[in-house]
């Protein structure tokens, strides 16, 4: 039998430097209907973001951008290098049009201002993850 | 060189806030003062500061009660009410509120991390002249934010 690639649960990588964002999200993703998603790591900022990657192969991403040690731009950067289908979705308090764009044209797939609500975010990652 | 803001410039702030909580919370906060005050500004025990830079230069500071910062994180299902996820909360809505600046602001205004300050003296020395105090309460309890902030030439 032939398993069908789209039916497999998408690996996603959580990377915000709070703690409460974090577990927000990955609550929203666990209890909020996103069935086919499976959580494989958690990071506090974008180096430790590319170390979980390179050993776990995430697929879609929530990218907070100002962060201690690799902020999200150059996150973004070294995740597309590393794994250039990766889907991500960046999550930040940066509401201005102006870092949606320029985070879009780093190759960010979706773009989530905070405060959000759990709906906002599942909807972007239900469009990111479709985007695949 | 340097700029004060103005008053009127600085309601963007009370308006993240209203918003803040009522996103988070689906309740907005009642404002119960916004003025220039004085140095000598009395915070809660858990303080949050985001610093600006670039076009601005100054910082915003998010002062809570613990009740209030427990309540914030129950609301979003959190279990973890230990004081360093008190102090992670208080410190996330600084970084929100200086963040969501920048739809006003324009991209020239840059943030930094938030610093996370325990106990109520510990603003004080972070505020200079004339700050601008936004206070409210938000289900009976009280919160501060205080931003001090000018424009660069």
């Amino acid at each position: 039998m032939n398993p069908n690639p789209k039916a497999r649960p998408m690996r996603l990588l959580i990377v915000d430097d709070s703690n409460m964002i974090r577990s927000r999200i990955s609550r929203v993703v666990q209890n909020g209907g996103l069935a086919n998603v499976s959580l494989v790591g958690l990071a506090r900022n974008g180096a430790e973001a590319v170390r979980i990657a390179r050993a776990t192969q995430p697929e879609v991403v929530t990218m907070d951008l100002t962060m201690p040690e690799m902020d999200g731009v150059q996150c973004i950067g070294e995740l597309l290098r590393l794994l250039p289908k990766i889907n991500i979705l960046v999550v930040s308090a940066l509401s201005d049009k102006s870092t949606a764009i320029a985070a879009l044209k780093l190759g960010a797939r979706g773009f989530v201002a905070k405060p959000f609500s759990d709906d906002d975010l599942r909807m972007a990652l239900l469009d990111v993850m479709e985007a695949r | 060189m340097m700029d004060s803001l103005q008053e009127t410039e600085l309601k963007l702030f009370i308006d993240s806030v209203r918003r803040y909580f009522q996103v988070i919370t689906k309740q907005e906060p009642q404002i119960t003062s916004a003025f220039l005050g004085t140095g000598d500004v009395e915070g809660h025990d858990f303080n949050g500061i985001v610093t600006f830079s670039g076009s601005y230069n100054g910082h915003v500071i998010v002062s809570m009660p613990p009740q209030l910062v427990r309540e914030l994180l129950l609301l979003q299902g959190e279990t973890d009410l230990s004081e360093g996820n008190l102090l992670d909360a208080v410190g996330e809505v600084a970084n929100t509120l200086g963040g969501n600046a920048r739809k006003t602001l324009g991209a020239g205004l840059h943030i930094s991390v938030p610093v996370k300050l325990h106990g109520s003296s510990g603003i004080r020395a972070r505020v200079r002249k004339h700050p601008y105090v936004i206070t409210l309460r938000w289900n009976h309890q009280p919160a501060l934010v205080c931003v001090d902030m000018e424009r660069r030439h």
